[in-house]
């Protein structure tokens, strides 16, 4: 598994040496594209970053977290995994900097642990995400696919609660 | 997106104004920092795969590595957008392999070919696929429970693989079937 990625790049600057493309000229070109990508992103970027802050400081997340904790603990989601599945389609920092905590505070084989990296692994950062590739299309009406997408990350985390519990 | 930017934003700014209105610039321009922060990084990890997936575009190795996922992204997407249909089946394949930061730049390169032909499914199929998470292999938390002194990393494995398969199944179902809701409630009319 350490392998892959080693890999890739053997193969692909292997097959471009075949090819004799100018190996240096075109990746520094792929980087200028990657500057250029980035520095598009960071408008979007910038604007739903400051919008997670405050929603953080306000208070109404922890609010949030403490009103939605009997309603996925009767769905089986454990209390101590609610704010991680609430900050994951936020923030993929904060979100890895509260799985680390559930890791160092239960240990690494616990229930809780091994169903938070269940939960973090088959989700992603849907807003950061949502920002990123809509950045420069025309239509920008995202409701219906980001509620899909919120849907079903929910329904994967109540079953991977179950999971963890009978795997 | 600017219903729910409005909504959350102000919602925020208001319960700060009665719990802690000095904190509210602040709080914001750490938003800020923590963008550009996120910029710098994101610019690193594409700096390194745009680089890459240029020279794999250029020698035509993508256009070799996309035929095995074509015909079936083909169907999937609806478009016969060539160049779209490879930056498909290369996020595709990069977000099986687990490589997520190779995967967002082909995201994206899709994504603008789809532009150009209106294709407003295809485009927001791509995003509902890759906000669900397709990845065969969760190397990070693998990794993260390897270094906390875990016996069993590689245990979550196979519950790993059944979620992040229900949840893309999910969403993309919702996502198709409102969208026939919607067209047959337009037709109706």
């Amino acid at each position: 598994m350490v392998f892959i990625i080693p890999a890739v790049f053997i193969a692909v600057f292997g097959f471009a040496i075949y090819k004799k493309v100018k190996i240096y000229d075109e990746f520094s070109k792929g980087v200028g594209e990657a500057l250029q990508f980035t520095l598009s992103l960071i408008p979007c970027l910038a604007a739903i970053f400051m919008m997670c802050e405050v929603f953080e400081a306000s208070g109404l997340s922890d609010a949030l977290t403490n009103l939605l904790s009997p309603v996925f603990g009767f769905l089986g989601i454990p209390p101590e995994l609610t704010k991680l599945v609430l900050i994951k389609p936020f923030s993929g920092s904060g979100s890895i900097a509260y799985l680390n905590e559930i890791i160092s505070s239960y240990g690494a084989d616990s229930y809780i642990t091994r169903c938070a990296c269940v939960c973090f692994g088959s989700s992603e950062t849907v807003f950061y995400i949502s920002a990123v590739y809509f950045a420069k299309t025309k239509s920008k009406k995202l409701i219906v696919p980001i509620a899909a997408v919120l849907i079903g990350t929910f329904i994967s985390t109540v079953a991977a609660c179950l999971l963890c519990r009978i795997m | 997106m600017n219903a729910i930017f409005t909504a959350v934003f102000l919602l925020s700014v208001i319960v700060m104004t009665a719990i802690a209105p000095d904190k509210l610039l602040s709080t914001l321009l750490g938003g800020g920092e923590k963008a550009a922060a996120t910029a710098l990084t994101l610019f690193c990890i594409y700096a390194v795969w745009m680089g890459l997936s240029r020279l794999a575009e250029k020698s035509g190795f993508s256009r070799v590595a996309a035929r095995g996922l074509k015909p079936l992204s083909r169907r999937l997407f609806k478009t016969d957008n060539d160049a779209a249909l490879e930056n498909i089946a290369m996020n595709l394949s990069c977000n099986l392999l687990g490589i997520g930061g190779a995967a967002t730049p082909y995201a994206v390169k899709a994504i603008g070919e789809l532009e150009k032909d209106n294709n407003d499914f295809a485009q927001k199929l791509l995003f509902v696929i890759n906000a669900t998470s397709v990845q065969l292999i969760p190397s990070t938390v693998i990794a993260l429970r390897t270094s906390a002194g875990s016996g069993a990393a590689f245990d979550i494995f196979l519950p790993s693989l059944i979620c992040t398969f229900i949840s893309t199944a999910v969403a993309v179902l919702i996502f198709v079937g409102a969208r026939k809701l919607n067209r047959k409630k337009r037709a109706g009319k």
